[in-house]
């Protein structure tokens, strides 16, 4: 009698699981359609231009140095990009569905807050993943017609393509934890501030040795843990030159990459979680 | 009907107002004055440890970018010139931003060889210390790139240095990949540092290892300006012959011309032997001397 109720839990469990899976896959397929309506991938027609023009143009300006150039230029743009994607949808992601009040339909339904974020969040890596995907085969064509074939450069730039979708993933969650608690602008404003103090984490740790006061010393190292150390992803100029990096620096900064995503989640779904929609 | 005149005015306001903003550039163009040749270049408002810092990231397409301005710099530079500079001699110039913009490139992007190679070859002839700071650079960002040792060299081989120009050749034989001909120069530098046939020898191998257009061309010129000196060379051994002969030097080509008929040596109309670039070589009559055509694109230097 004990295990047929042991069994009914368990399964239960599953299925309640199970539906709060289902239940994210389907905010991120809406999340990531709507990017799609809002023409978010228009940007791919944009960085073909560009990469065109860069195959075309940049052999007689460079010296020789074009396939260095297309690289550099083709990851820059990816990141660039990406960057704007994560940090001017990502802050509307939430802000819009108050304003259009869609939120208090989708609230109505059994979906908790946090399954609302997290949808919310993978549909927008989702957009992201096929919009740094299209981009590099974008990069890998151009080395292959700048090359007139195979060109070595190729199977390197791969994962410096994945360390800028992982860095990607880390800002698109700063801007979803900002805007769960302010206004889109400063949402903005701050996730930039974030991915610039985040590439001088170099600096912050230098600083935090050469203070001579303990208490200032204590804080900038404090940052220096706190903020996303962004400097990790950028593998663009290595790439260029034919470097990839190793297969434990690749897991260890996805993995530090998926920790700070779950606690920017986490207390995003905290801060979310409290908000009065009245 | 009235929406699709309202469109086809607003079209034709379009069009007509992108001709007339385009011709109104051009026309501002003509009104502008030209640049002063002689004017001082600013100097660049980031060092490359600044610019590496404030990249965000993109330090690689900052370097490009800075690579490219270095080029674009030197190459306005010469087309501004009033007489055709060679790319290893560009002292008239003026190009004191091309140390920082390429030491900021190389800042930027430590890994980059092309601009350290840039350097060695165009700097000397501008600031030989900054030629061999960026050089040596290199070098230290980059151990195991053996074509900076020998740019490196080359430096120290145009300054006479045959003592540093051969120790360098040496710590580059050292590296692994590194060519055997790098150990060769190194005895070549301590024993005939300053030969025709070291310069020979070092030339050859820039030209094999180059793959920058511009510097192939400069190398190939120097490599012919190397045939010049030893064909004159033995312009002036026939000349003493003759005069051991005849007691003269000769007055003119037509005198000597029957050798070079039978050395199957390329003469123009007038008998005058052709240099490597195909212009005859001018006799001093009576000096048992011999020149370069003032057209010849061998250099006289």
């Amino acid at each position: 009698m004990e295990s047929t109720a042991a069994i009914t839990q368990t399964t239960t469990r599953i299925e309640s699981r199970q539906g709060k899976l289902w239940r994210i896959a389907a905010i991120a397929r809406n999340a990531f359609r709507e990017a799609v309506r809002d023409r978010v991938l228009y940007n791919l027609v944009l960085f073909v231009l560009i990469l065109t023009g860069a195959s075309i143009f940049i052999g007689e300006l460079s010296g020789g140095q074009e396939r260095k150039v297309i690289v550099d230029l083709g990851l820059s743009a990816m990141l660039l990009f990406g960057v704007f994607i994560a940090i001017f949808v990502g802050v509307g992601l939430v802000y819009k569905e108050i304003e259009r009040r869609t939120i208090y339909a989708v609230f109505s339904k059994p979906v908790g807050r946090g399954e609302f974020l997290v949808g919310k969040y993978l549909g927008l890596c989702l957009t992201l993943l096929v919009n740094v995907l299209v981009m590099g085969v974008g990069v890998s064509l151009a080395l292959l017609y700048v090359s007139r074939g195979w060109d070595p450069l190729i199977p390197t730039i791969w994962p410096a393509v994945l360390l800028i979708y992982l860095e990607l993933m880390l800002l698109t969650a700063i801007a979803l934890l900002f805007s769960s608690f302010s206004s889109p602008a400063l949402s903005a404003l701050l996730t930039f501030m974030v991915f610039v103090i985040g590439h001088f984490s170099a600096d912050l740790k230098t600083l935090s040795v050469s203070l001579g006061s303990s208490s200032a010393r204590t804080l900038f190292t404090g940052l220096y843990y706190l903020l996303p150390n962004l400097a990790n992803y950028s593998f663009i100029t290595p790439a260029a030159h034919g470097r990839a990096p190793s297969v434990g620096f690749v897991v260890a900064t996805g993995l530090y990459a998926l920790v700070y995503i779950i606690v920017i989640l986490s207390g995003a779904t905290l801060v979310f979680s409290r908000r009065n929609f009245k | 009907m009235n929406d699709r005149i309202k469109n086809l005015v607003l079209g034709l306001v379009v069009v007509i107002g992108m001709t007339c903003a385009a011709v109104l550039v051009r026309h501002l163009d003509t009104l502008r004055p030209p640049p002063d040749p002689n004017a001082f270049d600013e100097n660049l408002y980031l060092d490359g440890k600044m610019a590496r810092r404030v990249s965000l990231g993109f330090n690689g397409l900052a370097a490009d970018w800075y690579w490219m301005r270095s080029l674009q710099y030197v190459g306005k530079k010469v087309l501004n010139s009033d007489h055709p500079v060679p790319l290893d001699d560009l002292s008239s110039l003026n190009l004191k931003l091309l140390a920082p913009l390429l030491d900021t490139a190389t800042t930027l992007d430590p890994q980059f060889l092309d601009p350290y190679e840039y350097a060695a070859i165009v700097l000397p002839a501008v600031n030989v210390d900054d030629a061999i700071r960026l050089t040596k650079k290199g070098i230290e960002a980059n151990p195991n790139a053996w074509r900076l040792y020998h740019h490196l060299g080359y430096i120290y081989w145009q300054q006479h240095d045959y003592e540093a120009a051969s120790e360098i050749y040496g710590r580059g034989a050292q590296i692994e990949g590194a060519p055997p001909w790098m150990e060769a120069m190194k005895a070549k530098m301590t024993a005939d540092g300053g030969s025709r046939s070291t310069a020979r020898e070092i030339y050859t191998r820039m030209y094999e290892q180059s793959t920058d257009e511009k510097v192939r061309e400069m190398v190939h010129v120097r490599l012919l300006q190397l045939d010049s000196l030893d064909q004159r060379d033995g312009l002036r051994k026939l000349f003493a012959a003759y005069e051991a002969r005849t007691g003269k030097c000769p007055s003119s080509w037509k005198e000597v011309e029957p050798v070079f008929r039978a050395l199957r040596i390329a003469v123009d109309a007038s008998g005058a032997p052709l240099d490597p670039s195909g212009a005859p070589y001018v006799m001093r009559p009576g000096a048992c001397e011999v020149d370069l055509d003032p057209e010849s694109k061998i250099p006289k230097k």
